[in-house]
């Protein structure tokens, strides 16, 4: 199996990197990454990724916390059984605060976890495709191509709008 | 007129990123005033532990001094921060965007010198981990019914969800900045930017997870003052047992946040040039909101003064009349007036559109607000069901006045630290307000985000 090379292309339009994503669609070409200086919906949908696992781990921690909170509550509440203003050594109502506040808090810890885990982040190298611009106003395509393959993928992107089609191999 | 001005992506950055320059003799001056300020404050503070307790001026049965006022003035200051990320951001509210970091970072900076105020008050600060439920050779364990327990759990949750939320919207702009510097600040920027490229695969997860910290801060916001107001509605002092504290205190603190932040942004707007990114309709916004939550407040003083009426109880009866005409008169007036009648002028267009009177209004809310917990946490205490232990808080010590401008110096100075090592308006954010780069728009002369 001949190796890959990696390709990035960098679009000034929206709407050319949209075709060129459909371009390559098309054509069956794998797509690495699309970077885009924020959060661009049309670009989600043209990769067509469905809605972030994020949410599990934020469930998790939610589900997590308010298990913790009563929990603890209850535990140090049974070791002496005392009757605090007159309610029972368990009172369930007070509780129900530090298993909100615990909830919210590991919600909270899992859902910056999972994100990071799930963007591969931390990161202590940027990529070697990665171009300064994608911060500031310019959107670019990484793809990985093989030998042959060169020469067409250029040319479409190039008839799509890239500014740039730069060979990292 | 149009709340934001049509800016290139490259703008954006470049506007933002210019207050981020070599230090100003003018902001060095400022930056050296806030940290005289938190030396006075550290030095009283260091001598009231040498001292001990007796150097503030509290004394039975008026035991919650000045440093209690100044804990819930600083967790509400706090609260408008959470209410412009989190709410605003849930409802899709615009106008959020040019407010929301400074916001955001007023709430991390207001709850953490709220937080100081109980390690203050404590007197033995040193022992102050035996408030923590970890597990010891006594088997000693919280009382995890007791309001001030809850009030440990909410302000340490309020302070980490604030800070991690604030920092999760600061990670792609500290690309941006990374990206754009040199030298060991291009280290420092890009160690806290984690390696973040912007890619479809991040945005994915990023946003996602933004929208669910903003989700879970909305009840946290609501719950945290709620604890607070429970400091004082699960006693049974008369004034302070009541249903309405919850909703009443986290109106107050949303007033007051709001009004500490056209405190903050309207010099600093200046300062950084930004007046037609924070500009005027903005500002409007925020305007028309303190006048609903002054109207909340309004109605929470009546609400209360009438129940106190018509519930027949004569202690309640008692503090409310004596709030008005006795020792605390003056400052009952006061906190009135500044919470409620003086936000009314806001309905004048000309006045909420005009940045003096907006930053006059902005300050005279605040002092009223400080006013409104002064008045509720001094007087039911000195004034409670037997008149043998009725008694009067005299006044701040000179280390409790020390202590209060140490606690202001040390707001403004990380603010001022913060306006000039972090991007003051998301950059990011200002660019999904604006349209996205197209051809065809570039062709037709208007070209988004592009050049």
């Amino acid at each position: 199996m001949n190796a890959t090379r990696p390709m990035v292309a960098l679009f000034e339009y929206l709407d050319d990197l949209l075709r060129a994503i459909d371009n390559l669609k098309q054509r069956g070409i794998e797509i690495g990454d699309v970077h885009s200086p924020r959060f661009q919906e049309e670009i989600q949908a043209a990769m067509g990724v469905k809605r972030s696992p994020v949410r599990f781990f934020t469930l998790t921690g939610g589900i997590l916390g308010i298990l913790t909170g009563f929990g603890l509550s209850i535990y140090t509440a049974m070791q002496w059984h005392f009757i605090v203003s007159g309610k029972p050594p368990v009172p369930r109502v007070p509780y129900v605060i530090e298993a909100f506040e615990f909830c919210i808090l590991f919600s909270v810890f899992l859902n910056l976890g999972g994100m990071l885990l799930l963007s591969r982040l931390p990161k202590h190298k940027l990529p070697k495709h990665y171009d300064t611009r994608f911060t500031e106003d310019r959107f670019g395509i990484l793809l990985h191509c093989q030998e042959e393959e060169r020469d067409e993928i250029g040319r479409l992107l190039s008839e799509a709008g890239a500014e740039e089609v730069n060979d990292l191999g | 007129m149009k709340a934001l001005p049509d800016l290139t992506y490259r703008q954006i950055n470049e506007r933002i990123m210019a207050p981020m320059t070599p230090l100003t003799r003018e902001y060095l001056a400022w930056l050296g005033m806030c940290l005289c300020g938190v030396l006075i404050g550290a030095g009283c503070w260091a001598y009231q532990i040498a001292t001990g307790l007796g150097a503030a001026g509290i004394n039975h049965p008026v035991m919650w001094g000045t440093y209690l006022i100044n804990f819930v003035f600083w967790v509400g200051i706090a609260h408008s921060g959470t209410l412009i990320s989190a709410i605003l951001y849930l409802f899709g509210a615009p106008w959020r965007t040019p407010l929301a970091r400074s916001a955001e970072a007023m709430t991390v900076f207001a709850v953490s010198i709220a937080g100081l105020f109980p390690f203050i008050h404590l007197g033995r600060v040193w022992i102050v981990y035996w408030i923590l439920p970890y597990p010891n050779q006594r088997n000693l364990w919280p009382n995890f019914q007791s309001p001030l327990i809850f009030d440990v759990i909410a302000i340490s949750t309020y302070l980490t969800v604030s800070l991690l939320f604030w920092y999760t919207g600061l990670i792609p702009d500290l690309a941006i900045i990374r990206d754009r510097i040199k030298g060991w600040k291009k280290k420092i920027y890009g160690f806290f930017a984690l390696g973040w490229t912007g890619s479809h695969k991040q945005w994915r997860h990023y946003n996602l997870a933004y929208l669910l910290f903003a989700a879970l801060a909305t009840p946290l916001v609501v719950s945290v003052h709620s604890v607070v107001s429970w400091d004082f509605a699960l006693g049974i002092a008369p004034g302070w047992h009541s249903t309405i504290f919850a909703p009443y205190f986290v109106a107050g603190a949303i007033h007051s946040g709001l009004a500490m932040v056209l405190t903050l942004l309207i010099p600093l707007r200046r300062l950084h040039k930004l007046e037609d990114i924070i500009s005027i309709p903005i500002l409007e916004n925020v305007a028309k909101t303190i006048i609903f939550t002054g109207l909340i407040v309004a109605y929470s003083y009546l609400t209360e003064a009438f129940i106190s009426w018509y519930s027949g109880n004569v202690a309640e009866r008692g503090i409310f009349h004596w709030r008005a005409v006795g020792h605390y008169a003056p400052l009952f007036w006061l906190m009135v007036t500044c919470n409620t009648i003086v936000p009314l002028f806001l309905y004048f267009k000309k006045i909420r559109t005009s940045i003096v009177p907006l930053f006059i209004i902005s300050i005279l809310i605040n002092i009223g607000m400080y006013y409104e917990r002064y008045v509720i946490i001094l007087s039911s205490p000195g004034h409670e069901f037997d008149p043998y232990s009725w008694s009067i808080f005299h006044g701040p010590s000179w280390v409790e006045y020390g202590i209060l401008l140490g606690s202001f110096s040390l707001f403004f100075m990380l603010f001022l630290i913060f306006a000039r090592v972090l991007p003051t308006v998301s950059m990011t954010e200002l660019k999904e307000d604006m349209k996205s780069p197209r051809r065809a728009s570039a062709l037709s002369g208007n070209n988004g985000g592009g050049q």
